[in-house]
């Protein structure tokens, strides 16, 4: 009875959050002067010039997927399970375009590789201008994003790695090498990891919008975003809204349908939380070069840019003087916003795994709809639902924001959970239920500490994508509570260029130092080889 | 276990200490104003601030920028409208206001403050009115030999490919096109517009970062904003400023004043009527004058610096500012498609 009750109330918390708020825009999408009407959506429909948009999101969604994955996976196994030298330094290094807002990364790479920049300096103009005229357009866009988004792949491997039964590596040892094992054992085992990181990569791409218009390819999001902020229109935004929830939707059928292959029922959870490491023996130093190498290209190169524009105390000062308050709300929001999403997520993704509820597809389904949907659209919705006289106590604190960012990020966290629970085997919770443990202990005592690792992994990511998110944040901030984003965001309209890289470069560390704290607090993993 | 509880109990205290530290003491509700801005933060923020000290209310502010393309404010109140959270509107151009007078979110008021400033930059039933302007300027690379005086040089087949503009679907870029259909006509107007894509346009986000492709030689020159020009310049980057379409038939440089809305339905309506009284004073302007976004006095006889000119000396585009407000909408469909999305 307990496990229902409290199962039914994280539904009803998401359907408080997150449906109701998209309801209410869908409500007015379908209504147009007091009738029921369908024209928004039939205009998505018949405009052919959408249809083209559609395609280019799709492309750049999936070579983006396809190159931050290809990316990412090895990287995060050559992280998270070798004897690499330096991993935490690459491991920390890798994690910071993912901190940085995207059209920031844009910027610094057009003062790579645009005319007149870096590269014409190095190479010559005949060089630039063909980098130049890459840059913009789809490579560009590609190269970009990938390069914020590999972090999702490298620490979602990572995670996954942790969770890893080192037994059956070390029987896969005694038939074989590393390589084999890491082909027929490891990497299976982490698929659906790898494949939840792809998924979210993807779809963080789809809701793209910044990155694209700055390198002048045209993506669908355009439709929604131009709705919003040409039209003034809600329901035609809303209507634009839906091709991109579809793909959403179609893009977890193709997830699922390549889970449903595969059984995890024999893995048994590492108890001690140790992980064997790979030695690289004679490939160390070629790894090394190659790690070092991509740190330089996508992480170095567009941070010296930021730093050499930050070179100065005095922007780090103003920064401070300015967005000190801004940046002490960031962490506080973050950080509540991903203890709320690591536990609704957690009896969400129990929900999902187990199949609790009758409804349990429905649930997986809309935290990734949330996800998926462009933050405008949530942010109106919140808007529109709390924004009365007698829910002003919502409305007019910090308390809507965290609605919203439990509506957007839940899916993160429920599907990391539910990914973890999966390398977790029910024979454990099924003994303890046959001594006579009830439901909330087989959870405190059994569940949740097996899961650790993965919700330790899903709170750091949740936190990450509370502290960079602009969408929600800037839609729904109470009158003089802005966050870091939103203010570096408002302030690179004419702010001088040293302050802007200064605020970019504090949102780093910012982000790194609770998160290195957590790591010191938290460290439990032990290496062996 | 139990030192694991510890560590996640000890990370909660520390979170609830930080909400406990960011609670500040609540201002007395007649003792604030929330004003939203779309003026760009770092030039509304002093201005906010110095009326906060002089006044002793308290300013809770919503900032926002049509540069950066957030879609923020404008979505705000039009949703917040049955049950507005902001008491003012600063705008940073005439149309967007206009707007919200269509829209019923405005409410009229007429500010002391606003004697002196031409009725042209004032709605005439006081729902919104002008301050400080900017003025759609050209900026050119200083290496570029014949420098463009006018518009036109946007659709001059020598200037193929040289030239770039800011997405007409936003910000001041709307109006300046929005006012081409109006002084123009349709025909001209889209005629215009054809010819530049012919000319192989560049289309940027915003007219800050036109400015910035023009000074890094990316482009030779762009209709950009007075304010984009003067902080570029500045900074000492390699652009001069052309005040466009000066000759005696020409239509003259498009003025794009700051406005002041008064929201219906404000909580704080005296605050918010002291907020505006400031914001349209002939300091305020002559502070925004001497700010790097060098706006335009719309009063006579304030100070300016040496870079901009007074009002008085730039031939303006004659404009009704509500016809341009409803051009502005009738034509968003076209320049959607002229943009391609």
């Amino acid at each position: 009875m307990v496990k229902y009750v409290t199962l039914v109330l994280v539904v009803v918390l998401l359907i408080v959050a997150g449906l109701l708020p998209v309801l209410a825009m869908l409500a007015q999408s379908i209504i147009a002067d007091g009738r029921l009407s369908l024209d928004a959506y039939a205009t998505v429909l018949r405009s052919r010039n959408q249809w083209a948009l559609l395609w280019h999101s799709i492309a750049l969604s999936s070579l983006t997927t396809v190159m931050a994955t290809a990316i990412g996976m090895p990287l995060g196994v050559l992280l998270g399970k070798t004897d690499l030298p330096f991993r935490r330094a690459f491991l920390v290094l890798f994690t910071i375009p993912l901190l940085i807002p995207p059209y920031i990364m844009a910027v610094a790479w057009f003062h790579v590789l645009g005319r007149g920049k870096l590269v014409a300096r190095l190479c010559g103009d005949a060089v630039a201008a063909v980098t130049s005229d890459l840059l913009f357009g789809l490579p560009g866009c590609v190269l970009v994003l990938s390069s914020v988004f590999m972090p999702v792949v490298m620490l979602l491997t990572m995670a996954f790695l942790k969770t890893v039964n080192p037994r059956l590596e070390e029987a896969g040892r005694n038939m074989t090498g590393w390589w084999g094992v890491l082909k027929g054992i490891t990497v299976p085992l982490i698929l659906p990891g790898v494949l939840l990181s792809a998924l979210l990569t993807f779809l963080l791409t789809l809701g793209e919008f910044g990155v694209p218009h700055y390198l002048r390819f045209n993506v669908y999001p355009a439709e929604t975003f131009s709705q919003f902020s040409a039209f003034y229109d809600f329901r035609a935004a809303t209507a634009g809204a839906m091709p991109l929830a579809a793909i959403t939707l179609a893009a977890l059928v193709v997830e699922r349908t390549c889970l449903r292959r595969r059984t995890y029922e024999i893995q048994l959870a590492s108890q001690a939380g140790e992980i064997l490491s790979v030695p690289l023996g004679r490939f160390r130093g070629l790894c090394l070069l190659l790690v070092t190498m991509l740190c330089l290209l996508v992480v170095i190169l567009p941070l010296l840019i930021l730093l050499a524009a930050a070179s100065s105390l005095g922007a780090y000062w103003q920064a401070l003087t300015q967005a000190g308050d801004s940046l002490v709300r960031s962490l506080l929001y973050a950080g509540t916003a991903a203890s709320i999403l690591t536990i609704v997520g957690f009896f969400a993704g129990y929900l999902i795994h187990y199949q609790a509820l009758p409804f349990w597809l429905t649930i997986d389904s809309l935290t990734i709809f949330l996800f998926a949907l462009p933050s405008t659209v949530i942010g109106v919705g919140l808007i529109l639902l709390w924004n009365r006289p007698a829910t002003n106590f919502i409305y007019a604190t910090p308390i809507v924001i965290m609605c919203g960012l439990l509506a957007q990020y839940c899916a993160i966290t429920s599907r990391i959970t539910a990914s973890t629970l999966t390398e977790i085997p029910a024979s454990m919770d099924e003994a303890a239920q046959m001594v006579g443990a009830g439901w909330v202990r087989r959870v405190a005592c059994i569940t949740a500490p097996l899961a650790k690792k993965g919700l330790l992994a899903g709170w750091v990511v949740a936190f990450i994508f509370c502290l960079r998110d602009m969408g929600i944040s800037m839609m729904v901030y109470p009158p003089g509570l802005d966050t870091l984003p939103v203010r570096t965001f408002t302030l690179m309209a004419n702010g001088p260029t040293d302050l802007i890289a200064a605020l970019c470069m504090i949102m780093v560390l910012g982000a790194l130092t609770p998160l290195g704290i957590l790591a010191l607090v938290f460290k439990g993993s032990r290496f062996r080889a | 276990m139990n030192t694991c509880r510890q560590r996640i109990l000890s990370a909660v205290a520390v979170l609830a200490l930080l909400w406990s530290g960011c609670a500040k003491r609540q201002t007395p509700a007649s003792q604030e104003v929330v004003v939203y801005t779309s003026e760009d933060q770092v030039f509304s923020e002093p201005i906010l601030k110095d009326f906060e000290r002089d006044t002793g209310i308290k300013v809770k502010t919503v900032f926002d920028t049509e540069e950066s393309k957030s879609t923020g404010v404008m979505n705000r109140l039009i949703a917040e409208q049955n049950n507005p959270q902001a008491d003012v509107f600063w705008a940073n151009e005439p149309i967007r206001a206009e707007v919200l007078r269509q829209k019923g979110i405005a409410a009229a008021y007429r500010s002391p403050q606003a004697e002196g400033i031409p009725d042209v930059h004032k709605d005439p039933d006081g729902y919104w009115t002008g301050f400080s302007a900017r003025a759609r300027v050209l900026v050119v690379n200083k290496r570029v030999q014949e420098k463009p005086t006018t518009i036109f040089a946007y659709a001059d087949p020598p200037q193929k490919g040289k030239s770039v503009i800011a997405n007409p679907l936003f910000g001041t870029t709307t109006v300046q096109m929005a006012a081409l259909f109006t002084v123009w006509g349709e025909n001209r107007a889209k005629a215009f517009m054809e010819a530049m894509k012919t000319n192989k346009v560049g289309i940027s986000t915003s007219n800050g970062e036109s400015t910035d492709f023009v000074a890094a030689g990316q482009y030779d020159f762009s209709l950009v904003d007075s304010d984009d020009a003067v902080s570029r310049m500045r900074q000492g980057k390699p652009i001069e400023m052309v005040y466009p379409d000066q000759g005696q038939d020409d239509a003259g440089c498009l003025i794009v004043p700051n406005t002041a809305v008064l929201i219906k339905g404000a909580r704080h309506p005296e605050n918010a009527r002291k907020l505006i009284d400031y914001l349209l004073s002939k300091e305020t302007e002559r502070k925004l004058a001497f700010a790097d976004c060098a706006q335009i006095p719309l009063h006579s006889g304030v100070e300016t610096p040496a870079e901009i000119k007074p009002i008085e000396a730039i031939k303006v585009m004659k404009l009704d500012y509500s016809a341009v407000a409803a051009k502005m909408q009738e034509i968003q469909p076209y320049l959607k498609e002229w943009v391609g999305f």
